[in-house]
């Protein structure tokens, strides 16, 4: 893993602990790294795939009117 | 006939006994009761009899039949449903979870609805993987009811995340279950059990009132004996709904046509079972031997995206919302796999931006696919790499032997239709699976390939020998 995706797990991982760490016990905390790990690894894979700025996500948002 | 030869019989051989009379709902719907409370625990497969409710409904729908008003061909079948789907009644809806066995709605999720308007007789909530696997499980061990059994040997898993499912459809505890797919949960536990799994177009069937995992990936299905069992239950079951705004406006009949004579095409993921165990790889290759006498065989590639990363950040981040509130509850400690008790807490760390270019690459990824697969009737790979594993195994390290699900990941990505069939057994007596994945809302060409192979094999009607 590169420098930077390092620094990438620790900082997710910090968001994680601020929000769950009194709830984890140190063997947790440990697979939660792992998880977090995998999470930044799947970021990396997404940029890797270049995209233009008007291709669109799936699934379009529609907006919602009642039947009348 | 006597009740027993019932077992084991498909809902178009059973239907057919019912509308000429010759079957009753109310003597159908005791014996697979008294199968489900007697077998059921053997398999971990139930975690509710609905006893009172299926005797209700099967006097209701006996009755009906003999005034003369038959329904159709699910009218007086009995059927378990995975125990996500929301039940009124104070029947729990438990998601396999410890946390909540006393959950109840006051409400019935669209699915069950229509299955009731169909005349099916609900005879049991069925077991399941806890959250649907939404915590990340790695070994069959991940529900309150136990670890899901396959009825081919008690000391394997049955899939998941739609256990129970699988396991009951197998065991001939009723003719036919609805599950559950966001990634593999109703075609892995049909492959393992050796039954039909049917997952349909995203947006085919109404989710209203189902556990949501991942919003955009969730779908429901049918598992069946036969193929053609799952074209009739699609059916019935299929439609748009306003409750769910995600079911799509195109209607669904299930095509039942004769499909002697017909020859197909179909295409073969390159390197497709190059991962596979070697029961399942001899399997497929006599697969495509018997396909070769009914169809051209042709192999193809999907584009090089990084299909997997693209569903699981899709699908970390939709559960980290679809779960806030049990996760904020603190309940995730009470799960009962060790794995899903942590795993949650991970997914709050995937990027806004991520998830939007998922999405985005999701396009990508739905286009390749229509654009390489509009050749074929179906593609056509195994199901699971591996047989069933032991209940005290990991699985995930052993379902891929470290190589991709390119099929699953652009088949469930995509929200494609898919279904799972028996492909032969192993040396242990496991069975493997075949899958025929089609375009989108093509269910019924993926059904009139299956429909045709299991015309000329007979894995279908082979069950486990202390069951018949």
């Amino acid at each position: 893993m590169s420098d930077h995706n390092t620094q990438d797990v620790e900082d997710r991982l910090q968001i994680v602990t601020r929000l769950y760490g009194d709830r984890l016990d140190d063997d947790q905390l440990a697979e939660v790294r792992k998880g977090v790990e995998g999470i930044v690894e799947m970021s990396e894979a997404l940029r890797a795939v270049g995209l233009r700025n008007g291709d669109e996500p799936m699934s379009a948002f529609t907006p919602y009117r009642e039947e009348e | 006939m006597t009740a027993n030869d019932y077992v084991f019989t498909s809902i178009r051989e059973l239907s057919g006994l019912i509308e000429s009379r010759e079957a009753s709902p109310v003597e159908l719907a005791s014996l697979f009761l008294d199968r489900l409370e007697k077998l059921g625990p053997d398999y971990n497969a139930v975690v509710t009899v609905t006893r009172h409710l299926a005797l209700s409904q099967a006097a209701r729908a006996e009755q009906e039949i003999a005034d003369g008003n038959y329904r159709g061909p699910l009218h007086g079948i009995p059927y378990g449903a995975k125990d996500l789907l929301a039940t009124s009644g104070g029947i729990p809806t438990t998601w396999g979870a410890a946390p909540l066995r006393d959950q109840v709605f006051d409400y019935d999720a669209t699915v069950v609805e229509r299955l009731r308007e169909a005349g099916a007789v609900l005879a049991a909530k069925l077991a399941m993987v806890e959250l649907a696997g939404g915590g990340g499980y790695r070994q069959p061990v991940a529900s309150f009811t136990g670890p899901g059994i396959t009825p081919w040997d008690k000391g394997r898993w049955s899939g998941g995340s739609s256990s129970g499912s699988g396991a009951a459809t197998a065991a001939g505890l009723v003719p036919f279950a609805i599950g559950s797919e966001t990634g593999g949960s109703i075609i892995s536990p049909a492959s393992n059990c050796g039954v039909a799994g049917l997952r349909p177009t995203y947006g085919r069937v109404s989710r209203y009132g189902a556990m949501a995992l991942s919003y955009t990936l969730d779908k429901l299905g049918p598992l069946c004996l036969t193929a053609d069992d799952c074209g009739l239950v699609l059916e019935a079951i299929a439609g748009s709904d306003p409750k769910d705004p995600s079911t799509t406006q195109r209607p669904f009949r299930y095509d039942d046509s004769d499909v002697s004579g017909r020859r197909f095409r179909l295409g073969v993921v390159k390197g497709v079972a190059d991962n596979a165990d070697e029961s399942t790889r001899a399997n497929f290759e006599s697969a495509l031997e018997a396909l070769a006498s009914i169809a051209e065989i042709e192999e193809m590639e999907f584009s090089d995206l990084p299909h997997e990363a693209i569903n699981r950040t899709i699908m970390f981040a939709e559960a980290a919302s679809a779960f806030e509130e049990f996760v904020d509850a603190g309940l995730p400690a009470e799960l009962t796999a060790p794995e899903d008790r942590y795993g949650l807490y991970a997914r709050v760390a995937v990027l806004g931006k991520d998830y939007v270019k998922a999405t985005r690459l999701r396009t990508l990824m739905a286009r390749n696919a229509e654009e390489v697969m509009a050749p074929f009737d179906a593609l056509v790979g195994p199901t699971r790499s591996t047989i069933a594993t032991p209940l005290d195994q990991e699985f995930r390290s052993a379902a891929l032997h470290g190589g991709r699900d390119t099929m699953g990941a652009v088949g469930n990505g995509a929200g494609l239709p898919a279904i799972s069939v028996p492909s032969g057994f192993s040396d242990e007596g496991l069975p493997t699976g075949i899958q025929f994945m089609g375009r989108a809302y093509d269910e019924n060409a993926v059904l009139a390939v299956a429909r045709a192979y299991q015309s000329i094999t007979d894995w279908h009607t082979r069950h486990p020998a202390d069951l018949t």
